[in-house]
Parts: C-alpha cells; sequence; structure tokens
C-alpha cells in the first residue's frame, strides 16, 4: 500500500532525491513529467517538477544518467532517461548507505528516554 | 481527461521558458537550449493533464528553478558570472565617457564664454584617468582633441571586469569540485 503524504521534510527530500531518481530509472526508462508523476504516486505528492528536473541534469552531468530524445505525438521531443553503469554503482552504493543510515536513526530512536526524563525532572 | 492546450496557455508556457532561459546564460548555449527544450516539453504534457495554470504552479519559481540547474552546472557555492562582467564592461566605458565627455565640456564652455585670446589652451584631463586635452579656440569656436582612456583605466577597466564577473572562478584549476553524491544522495 501506498501512503500519500501531503509533506515531507524538504531537507530530508532533497538528500534521498537522487538517489529515488535512479531507483525510479532503473525500474524505467522515463522522461521528466513522468518521473515527477511517479515520484508523487509513490507517496511524494508534494515534490515540485523544479526540483526534479535540475536533480535529473546534475545526474546526467555526473554519468550516472545517459538521454535521448523521442518524438512524440502530443507535443516536442521528450528526453528520456536511463540509468548508466556509474548510475547502477551510485544506486547500489547510495542503498547500501541508506540502509546503514536507517539502522543508525532506528538505532537512536529505539532508546527509552525514561532515563533522561527522571533526570530532567 | 486531457485538458487543451489553447494558444493562451502556450503563450504562459513560452514566457516562463523564456524567463528561465533569461536566467540560465551563464550555462554552456547547448546546455541552455537543452535545458529550455525539455522544461517546454514537460510543461505543456503536464499541462494537457493538469491544465496549464496547474502545470505552472508545479513547477514553482523560475528563479529557483533556474539557480538549481546552474547548480546543476557548475555545483552548488559561490560561482563567476559572464553575464555580470559582461554587463560591467559594458556599461561602465559609457558612462565614464559620459563623465568625461561632461568635464570637457565644462572647460570648453569655459574657454568660449571668458575673454580669452585666440590659441591653443591645454587642460590636463581627469587625473590619471585620460591623457591631457587641447582646445584650439579660434573667433570663440572652440574644439578640441587628446582626452583618451590611460593605460592605468584600460587596467580599473579590465580589473573591474574580471572582479565584477568573479571570473577567476572560471579558470578550469580553481573550479569548485563537484561533490561526490553522498551514499544515500
Amino acid at each position: 500500500m501506498v501512503v500519500v503524504t501531503s509533506s515531507h521534510d524538504p531537507q530530508l527530500l532533497k538528500g534521498v532525491l537522487s538517489l529515488l531518481l535512479l531507483h525510479l530509472l532503473a525500474e524505467q526508462e522515463s522522461y521528466g513529467y513522468e518521473v515527477v508523476q511517479r515520484l508523487q504516486g509513490a507517496g511524494f505528492a508534494d515534490v515540485l517538477e523544479g526540483t526534479v528536473y535540475p536533480a535529473l541534469a546534475r545526474l546526467e552531468r555526473e554519468g550516472r544518467l545517459a538521454s535521448r530524445l523521442v518524438a512524440s505525438s502530443s507535443g516536442p521531443a521528450r528526453k528520456y532517461y536511463r540509468l548508466t553503469g556509474a548510475g547502477h554503482v551510485a544506486l547500489a552504493a547510495g542503498g547500501a548507505g541508506w540502509a546503514r543510515h536507517v539502522a543508525a536513526v532506528e538505532a537512536v530512536l529505539s532508546r527509552p528516554l525514561s532515563a533522561t526524563l527522571q533526570k530532567g525532572s | 481527461m486531457p485538458n487543451t492546450v489553447s494558444w493562451y496557455d502556450r503563450l504562459r508556457v513560452e514566457r516562463v521558458v523564456w524567463s528561465l532561459d533569461q536566467r540560465l546564460y551563464d550555462l554552456p548555449s547547448r546546455t541552455r537550449i537543452a535545458h529550455r527544450r525539455e522544461v517546454r516539453a514537460n510543461l505543456l504534457t503536464a499541462a494537457t493533464e493538469v491544465g496549464a495554470g496547474e502545470a505552472l504552479r508545479r513547477l514553482g519559481s523560475v528563479r529557483d528553478l533556474a539557480e538549481q540547474y546552474r547548480d546543476a552546472e557548475f555545483g552548488e557555492g559561490p560561482r563567476h558570472s559572464w553575464l555580470a562582467a559582461a554587463l560591467f564592461a559594458l556599461t561602465t566605458p559609457l558612462i565614464l565617457n559620459f563623465f568625461l565627455s561632461e568635464a570637457a565640456n565644462a572647460y570648453q564652455q569655459a574657454i568660449t564664454t571668458g575673454t580669452h585670446t585666440d590659441g591653443s589652451y591645454t587642460w590636463g584631463g581627469v587625473t590619471w584617468l585620460q591623457s591631457p586635452l587641447t582646445f584650439a579656440l579660434h573667433q570663440g569656436q572652440a574644439t578640441h582633441v587628446g582626452g583618451a582612456y590611460t593605460p592605468l583605466t584600460y587596467v580599473l577597466l579590465v580589473g573591474g571586469t574580471i572582479a565584477c564577473g568573479r571570473l577567476w572562478r572560471a579558470l578550469p584549476h580553481r573550479r569548485t569540485p563537484r561533490p561526490a553524491m553522498p551514499a544515500a544522495n
């Protein structure tokens, strides 16, 4: 089940946006607006197009994405992005890093607070 | 249900694309044109699905979008600006010429309206900025030659252009290195 939330911490989202984009594009080659729709469908309803397009440009410049123009019957040609070899490497490293990050945060957040509260009172 | 994109909607999209394009002049022209085309194509696709107004709203601020495109190209942090450098290099001589010309005209008026005899008069010009001016007065009419920029003026113009555009940041070995993508970024 996809939980659609209307607000995410922008700083947190900024930190993981590249990783999300790499994963979405590893699943399926997409153009900018389609990537945004897929992000929104995954629960990131408040992601603006203006945030995603430069992130795609940065990943392409870093060599993690490759692009090609595909003619569209409904308007100008669309720029489709797909992962490169470096993109797959970055995705694997980013996924492992994210898992470590989540585990470390979980370990801190799961500590009981009762002892600290007693000291404070 | 797909929306029909009217000419008015296309004009709204083009206005935003043009506005973005104006803010991307520091990017290489090929990159700038590619961004412009991509944003236009995406906006028109979005407009057919959610309407032009909503598509433009979801794009966010054009200024922020341009800033993020520049960050994507050059990396985050301070960077050079060819636009600022060009603005300084083009406007400063115009302003400088205006004031130097006004100063020369003032001197010329002084010798033509006074009780000076015919002959030639030399004014040293604005110190350090221009060469001396020689005025020839003949029957109340004056002409003048000289007043060119000194080498120091050219040095100041070049230095000002570099400083205004922070052009040392454009040097390849001074370019801020692009930070490697963190594990979760």
